[in-house]
């Protein structure tokens, strides 16, 4: 019977992510139980909540994992009854994390992650090409951090954010028959995170964190044009074919209130609300430094595309069961929010509300060391397409599966 | 262990219900296209050039694959529409051989750029299509470049010694039935079951791209009597079109779609250059000069006459209107040279007086012609070596400039053909496509979008019109056949779908 549950959970183990381009892998166990944060287990709890740091049960612990993250995304159009599909190349984004208790209620960590990016490859000649044909953007966040233990129920702990991201973005110019490719890898921004984490009592973690929202500045991007040379002059290229420009993409923020109850001493039951500040994001604007290819009445090389987002709720519920000492098997589901409207579908970051399922199971091998395996399958309702700032109508729906392998050390 | 059961039951209750939702609720390749109530097996269009797929003032094979009614034909074939054949040309040039001479130049092309300006020419080569050159058998695409109205309905106009003397056209030379034959007949013969007409554009765009050089023909029905730049009569357009909607109806086509006519001067053939486009900076130094030795003494002469609102010094801190010869104007010849003489001499005063008789400067109403740019600045061979210069000290002439009197005549002229034309399709019971109201929304200033690419009806940059200013490019043609098969969707209950316009040939960029 056991292992019926778990071939049933592990063949519905795959996984998904979340609005825009923000992406929820940051920890394999956290992800098999729907991403929940309030885990304090090991290291990896310091991309959650830099607090949850003085609840790790050892001196020193550490954290790595990576995912493979595929995606296909479906466009039709009712009117001319096209359809395409993205061949989309399996995102990797990884994660490591070191705490380390310098005194008894003092921990230092340090978390490195990735939780923004996509890529996203649309046929080349597909219906929406003018938009996107290749898109392709990743954000590191360094993350230093500390956190004090209050009490014995209670800490506080902080972390500044640095972050380094690239874009890679690829266009058709169809009117002069030319495609144009964006690209900036070094695009940076700081911001912080701060949190608090309880233990109440043996049956009870909370974790309340917020993570600021981080301006990247891609203060020195270039824009290469395969066009006619005839036409460089005209666009203010040089003789490469190539301008520059400065955008600034912002990444968001996140507050997140996580709950885990320990129903037994084997099973507990977890459950986290995320509120993400998209709203920020309500336009791109790329301003080049002499092509004249934007949209703006008083200064033709300031492109200002209306993105529109608004701010998502994530509600998450996992669960953990100890099948025996050395093996934990988990679950989770969670319910994630498109941050845009019909209105506002973006080609180039396409996102879907979406009904998540996880599952993991871990390994206790050794002591204190720790293997954890996790999916996760997303089912994105389909939507319609009705973005009139482009002209771009249809529907669209996706596909995303999600797994990882992590390794958890609680030295000593 | 209930518990992770009934967990796993739930979830997986849960799984099946929201994978329902993930999917399309129409997958578009479940979709069948449907005829509705009209019948493509065998669908015939006929027009002039824009039914052609005539491009860059040529017709040649990838244009004429370009052209709306094969556009749309190929959409027909999902819903039984049949094979679509064409008068193919026989290369991609263009131009015309008739007798060893070429008739018909080879198609435009940008060569390069110069300080942003296109450089653009006619392909250099030698035409190798022979009107007579005939090409037999099953023929769906009957648009005859040049064709007006009454053409399509004059006996005649498709026999080969016509040509010379402009009684008949090459285009349907090449695939006329015979000497006498009509192109309506010659189209019923295929025995369509479908049509399009599109036609009436030449009724008055050849008086219009000849800057007025025609005579309006209004209250003259007889067509025999027209030259070829004059605005035709309504009731000959009206007529015509309802002849070949009458002979369309006995000959059992009863469904077809009909278009009507675009006001002419929305096309960068007319929009293109400004009235004023004399810079202070283009006349430099030449500016004071000219105010002090030309237009100076002119407007004294003309404002003794009455007339000094024809001609203003030029501005030296604005863009500055051109010099036209406006023949609706009082001609002032002998009285400019009566008071010139005194102070130029007999014969100076005489030649002022010759060129300045019917001089203004150009107004907001008057359109200056797309080849008029190269034009203003040239010099005027013959002329006095101060006043030679086209546009600036010598007046346009009338071939160059659409006046807005003339332009009027062409509005009204349009305006009767479309009343005709739609009150025919209301009569006949056709789809009817606005393709006046579809070309002034991209006059607009925002165009029309496609899957994120604007177009608008500016030259070059504007990528529906070719660089002849006046014909469409094969995205334009697709706009417009998607205007056509939205019509005859809505009127017949058919299910056509539209093509992606952007996917069609725009305006070609040197490499």
């Amino acid at each position: 019977m056991k292992k019926i549950v778990l071939t049933t959970a592990l063949l519905a183990g795959v996984l998904a992510h979340a609005g825009g381009f923000r992406v929820s892998l940051q920890g394999v166990k956290q992800l098999a139980m729907a991403h929940t944060s309030a885990h304090a287990e090991d290291a990896s709890v310091t991309f959650f909540n830099p607090a949850g740091m003085s609840f790790i049960p050892s001196k020193l612990s550490v954290a790595a994992g990576g995912f493979g993250a595929k995606s296909i995304v479906t466009y039709q159009n009712s009117s001319t009854l096209q359809s395409y599909e993205t061949n989309n190349p399996l995102g990797t984004p990884v994660y490591a994390a070191i705490a380390y208790k310098v005194l008894d209620n003092v921990s230092i960590g340090f978390n490195l992650s990735t939780p923004f990016g996509s890529t996203i490859e649309w046929p080349a000649d597909w219906a929406g090409r003018e938009i996107v044909q290749r898109l392709e953007l990743k954000a590191f966040y360094f993350q230093p951090m500390i956190s004090f233990k209050l009490a014995p129920w209670a800490s506080v702990g902080g972390s500044y954010i640095y972050a380094k991201g690239s874009v890679n973005w690829d266009k058709a110019v169809t009117q002069p028959g030319a495609t144009l490719n964006l690209t900036d890898d070094k695009a940076s921004g700081s911001g912080f995170g701060v949190g608090f984490y309880f233990q109440p009592d043996e049956k009870w973690d909370i974790s309340v964190a917020y993570r600021s929202p981080i301006d990247m500045e891609a203060k020195n991007g270039k824009v290469s044009f395969d066009i006619s040379p005839a036409l460089y002059p005209s666009l203010g290229l040089d003789a490469a074919g190539t301008d520059s420009f400065k955008a600034t993409l912002p990444l968001v923020s996140e507050y997140t209130v996580g709950v885990t109850y320990k129903v037994t001493p084997k099973w507990l039951v977890s459950a986290d609300f995320n509120y993400s500040g998209w709203d920020r994001y309500s336009q791109l604007t790329l301003d080049f430094a002499n092509a004249p290819i934007g949209n703006q009445p008083n200064d033709p090389t300031v492109l200002v595309s209306p993105k529109n987002f608004k701010s998502t709720q994530t509600w998450r519920v996992g669960t953990q069961y100890k099948i025996n000492d050395m093996i934990a098997a988990r679950a989770g589901y969670y319910y994630d929010q498109s941050p845009y409207t019909d209105e506002n579908f973006q080609a180039e970051t396409p996102s879907f509300d979406s009904n998540i399922i996880t599952a993991g199971l871990g390994f206790n091998l050794a002591k204190g060391f720790g293997v954890d395996v996790a999916g996760a399958i997303a089912f994105p309702k389909s939507r319609e397409v009705k973005n009139s700032f482009n002209n771009f109508f249809g529907q669209a729906k996706a596909k995303a599966y999600y797994f990882g392998l992590g390794l958890s050390y609680n030295v000593f | 262990m209930k518990k992770i059961l009934i967990s796993t039951i739930a979830v997986s209750a849960l799984f099946f219900t929201i994978s329902c939702e993930t999917d399309f609720d129409t997958d578009v390749s479940s979709i069948q296209v449907t005829n509705g109530e009209a019948n493509f097996s065998k669908y015939v269009s006929l027009g002039n050039s824009l039914t052609s797929g005539f491009s860059n003032n040529a017709l040649y094979i990838d244009g004429q694959n370009d052209s709306y009614p094969n556009i749309m034909a190929q959409q027909m074939k999902l819903a039984g529409g049949g094979a679509f054949v064409q008068p193919l040309m026989a290369d991609n040039n263009g131009g015309l051989v008739l007798g060893g001479t070429v008739i018909q130049a080879t198609k435009l092309y940008i060569k390069s750029f110069t300080n942003g300006a296109p450089d653009i020419l006619n392909i250099n080569a030698t035409p190798t299509t022979n009107v007579a050159t005939k090409i037999t058998g099953s023929l769906n695409n009957m648009g005859i470049p040049g064709a007006k109205s009454f053409h399509l309905v004059t006996p005649g106009y498709g026999n080969i010694a016509g040509v010379s003397t402009g009684t008949a056209n090459p285009y349907y030379v090449r695939f006329s039935s015979s000497a006498t034959s009509r192109v309506l007949d010659d189209a019923i013969a295929q025995k369509p079951t479908f049509y399009s007409l599109w036609i009436g554009n030449n009724d008055v765009l050849s008086y219009a791209t000849t800057g007025g050089m025609g005579t309006d023909q209004k209250g003259n029905t007889n067509p025999a009597t027209y030259g070829p730049n004059d605005i035709s009569d309504p009731a000959v357009v009206a007529g015509s079109i309802q002849t070949i909607l009458e002979t369309f109806k006995m000959s059992g086509a009863t469904k077809g779609v009909i278009a009507n006519i675009p006001s002419v001067t929305s096309i960068p053939y007319f929009t293109t250059v400004p009235y004023n486009p004399l810079t202070p900076a283009a006349l430099g130094a030449n500016l004071s000069v000219l105010n002090a030795s030309l237009y100076t003494p002119l407007k004294q002469a003309l404002t003794a006459f009455g007339a000094g609102n024809r001609i203003n010094l030029l501005s030296s801190t604005s863009t500055n209107p051109v010099l036209i010869k406006d023949v609706s104007l009082t001609n002032l010849s002998a009285e400019l040279t009566l008071a010139l003489t005194p102070s130029l001499g007999a014969a100076t005063a005489a030649a002022f007086g010759q060129i300045y008789g019917q001089a203004r400067q150009s107004t907001g109403g008057d359109y200056i012609l797309l080849p008029t740019k190269s034009v203003i600045g040239s010099t005027v061979s013959g002329a006095p070596a101060s006043i030679n210069v086209y546009g600036i000290s010598y007046p346009l002439e009338n071939q160059h400039v659409l006046t807005a009197a003339e332009a009027a005549k062409v509005k009204a002229a349009v305006d009767a053909y479309n009343a005709s034309i739609k009150s025919l399709a209301d009569s006949y019971g056709l789809a009817f496509v606005d393709a006046n109201a579809k070309m002034n929304e991209l006059n607009g200033l925002s165009g029309i979008q496609f899957d994120g690419v604007k177009y608008t009806a500016k030259f070059v940059t504007g990528g529906t019109f070719s660089l002849d200013g006046v014909h469409l490019t094969g995205r334009g043609y697709a706009i417009v056949a998607n205007e056509f098969l939205k019509m005859i969707n809505q009127k017949y209950k058919s299910t056509l779908p539209m093509v992606e316009v952007n996917r069609y040939q725009g305006v070609t960029f040197p490499k």
